[in-house]
């Protein structure tokens, strides 16, 4: 029973302990840490079976459809026969492409789309690594696949795919800068930039303490993950399929695969940074064995959201994008920052500074509000005035 | 502001109300962001509905709009009835008392097709004389129903048969097959719908 209490820490400490028996000191950690790598990969590449066919099946509900249901149960092998025919694909490059680049480009997109995984704490004790500077680390890697998908779109010597290119480097680069300005108020209120000690740190989770600065991350995640409704990179009726028109074959299973895989991180890290990670109001405490489900269920969650969204809302356009980023998030950001550093530094005790915090970001919302309200009014009179005296 | 102030049509402008309309909404920031939720909530209630109202597979019944949920009709599973009028393939109908088949092979229907896709033979005169043969070409008909208008016997009617793909080429029906197919519909009247 004590051992079921902690099932997935016990069951790795035995393992090593047996290996310990009769391996030396560095093979078992060696041992553990090739076990530790696949079992996160597998969670990665796994993650992308669940989630294409969870996403077609919400968005087709959403709009009065099925979704897929022919294989099996469910339609649950639908992502497997996906799979298969995308195997059998030939696998096309362009004329006049590049070819090296054309071909290093779908690897570096994947690679660290599964680097996240390693810093990312599933539960107590289950983690790959506690870097100290985890999520410095994973702002890092967000930015290599910026460069993959340029790469792509570059060495595939078509238009469209280039036009994807540019325009993703303009995204990310607007949206990175409200990204990290929130990230930094989490580690200013935590103390850490390691992800564990975010979470233990999260007496109060910081969803609750500050929800202003999660409602810019998640506007700020969704333009990283170039999902609905700022899916510009891709953008079907656009630009044919932005950055990636001219893969096929397997080749484009990888950015598939690599976006998927970056949903699942980038809902791991919001659940880490803003819901509280695997705890649950004590339960984590009591049954250390539930700490993953807990955690993946408050993915699941964050994950709905993502596709409710993409539900629901249409492109928007590039300047409109870009003037969200730049016009409202950034500064928005920047006064976030400044009160949790002020009242961090003001207020004792985690639960008033929450308090503190929460009564903080419901006034800034007024204010943001209110603010908003006079210049829209102002720009939109002064704009009629203007075509009135047009029509005039 | 009203469109006579401006002394020209919005559309001429290209401007949306929305633009124009501004004055009349006090709170037009805090409707951007009641426009979000509202935009959310609608997909949230699709969402829901597709567990409450329509579920899966209806027995044939075409969905009610009122209801609200999953509206996809699972074709070779559920099929859904045919309008009364639908025009599909040809078919024969039989006499209710003698079971014999109305037909009287008298050749009006092969000369009112417009893609001549009837042969009909026959034996017998006067009141005595029967359908033998008849040849209905399904891959030539147009589903034009001439043939059944042309008709004085209440011999023939077009059914609502609409699965007619074949893997083969023998689409040209005999009388058994259309006799059949009268059966199977169990119509012994033509015009009804009509």
């Amino acid at each position: 029973m004590e051992f079921l209490r902690d099932f997935f820490v016990n069951i790795g400490l035995w393992f090593s302990n047996l290996l310990a028996g009769f391996l030396p000191g560095w093979a078992v950690n060696l041992i553990m840490s090739l076990i530790g790598v696949v079992i996160l990969v597998i969670i990665g590449l796994s993650s992308v079976l669940v989630l294409t066919l969870g996403e077609r099946k919400v968005i087709g509900r959403i709009q009065d459809r099925i979704g897929p249901n022919r294989w099996g149960p469910f339609g649950i092998f639908q992502p497997v026969a996906d799979g298969i025919k995308m195997l059998t694909k030939e696998d096309i490059v362009p004329s006049g492409a590049d070819y090296w680049v054309h071909l290093l480009a779908p690897i570096i997109i994947m690679i660290p789309a599964l680097l996240i995984y390693a810093v990312l704490p599933f539960g107590a004790g289950l983690w790959g690594a506690d870097l100290n500077i985890g999520i410095l680390y994973i702002v890092a890697l967000g930015a290599i696949g910026t460069i993959a998908v340029l790469m792509a779109g570059w060495s595939s010597n078509n238009k469209y795919a280039l036009l994807g290119a540019f325009r993703v480097v303009a995204q990310l680069i607007s949206y990175e800068i409200p990204m990290v300005l929130s990230i930094v108020a989490v580690v200013l209120l935590s103390g850490s930039m390691s992800m564990v000690t975010i979470v233990e740190s999260q007496s109060v989770p910081y969803i609750v303490a500050m929800p202003l600065v999660f409602l810019v991350y998640l506007v700020a995640a969704f333009a990283e993950l170039y999902r609905a409704p700022f899916d510009m990179i891709e953008a079907d009726s656009e630009l044919v399929a932005g950055y990636f028109t001219e893969y096929s074959g397997m080749k484009f299973v990888m950015f598939f695969m690599a976006e998927y895989i970056n949903l699942l991180a980038m809902s791991a890290i919001i659940t880490t940074l803003f819901l509280g990670g695997w705890r649950f109001f004590g339960l984590e405490r009591l049954l250390p064995v539930l700490g993953p489900f807990i955690f993946f269920a408050k993915c699941a969650a964050v994950i709905f959201l993502f596709w409710w969204v993409r539900g629901t809302f249409p492109r928007i356009r590039i300047d409109h994008l870009l003037n969200l980023a730049w016009k409202f998030l950034v500064p928005l950001a920047l006064v976030n920052l400044m009160i949790v550093g002020l009242v961090d530094k003001l207020v004792e005790g985690a639960l008033l500074t929450a308090a503190v915090l929460l009564a903080a970001n419901v006034v800034e919302a007024v204010v943001v509000l209110v603010i908003l309200s006079v210049v829209g009014r102002k720009a939109r009179s002064e704009r009629l005035r203007r075509i009135t005296v047009q029509a005039k | 502001m009203p469109d006579s102030e401006l002394g020209i049509g919005n559309w001429e402008l290209g401007i949306g109300y929305w633009e124009l309309g501004i004055e009349n909404s006090e709170l037009e920031v805090s409707m951007f962001i009641r426009g979000l939720v509202k935009g959310l909530s609608v997909t949230l209630k699709h969402f829901v509905q597709t567990y409450l109202g329509h579920t899966g597979i209806r027995d044939g019944q075409r969905p009610d709009p009122t209801l609200g949920g999953l509206f996809t009709v699972q074709y070779p599973d559920e099929k859904l009835p045919m309008f009364p009028r639908f025009r599909g393939a040809l078919m024969h109908l039989r006499n209710p008392e003698t079971g014999e088949p109305n037909c009287t092979a008298c050749g009006l229907c092969v000369r009112a097709c417009p893609q001549q896709c009837i042969e009909v033979e026959g034996e017998g005169k006067g009141k005595e004389r029967k359908v033998t043969a008849y040849r209905y070409d399904l891959a030539r008909c147009i589903f034009c129903r001439l043939c059944v208008e042309s008709c004085n016997f209440n011999a023939i009617e077009l059914s609502q048969e609409y699965e007619l793909a074949t893997y083969s080429r023998d689409m040209v029906w005999d009388l058994q097959k259309l006799l059949a197919l009268g059966d199977k519909y169990d119509v012994h009247e033509t015009g009804k719908a009509w």
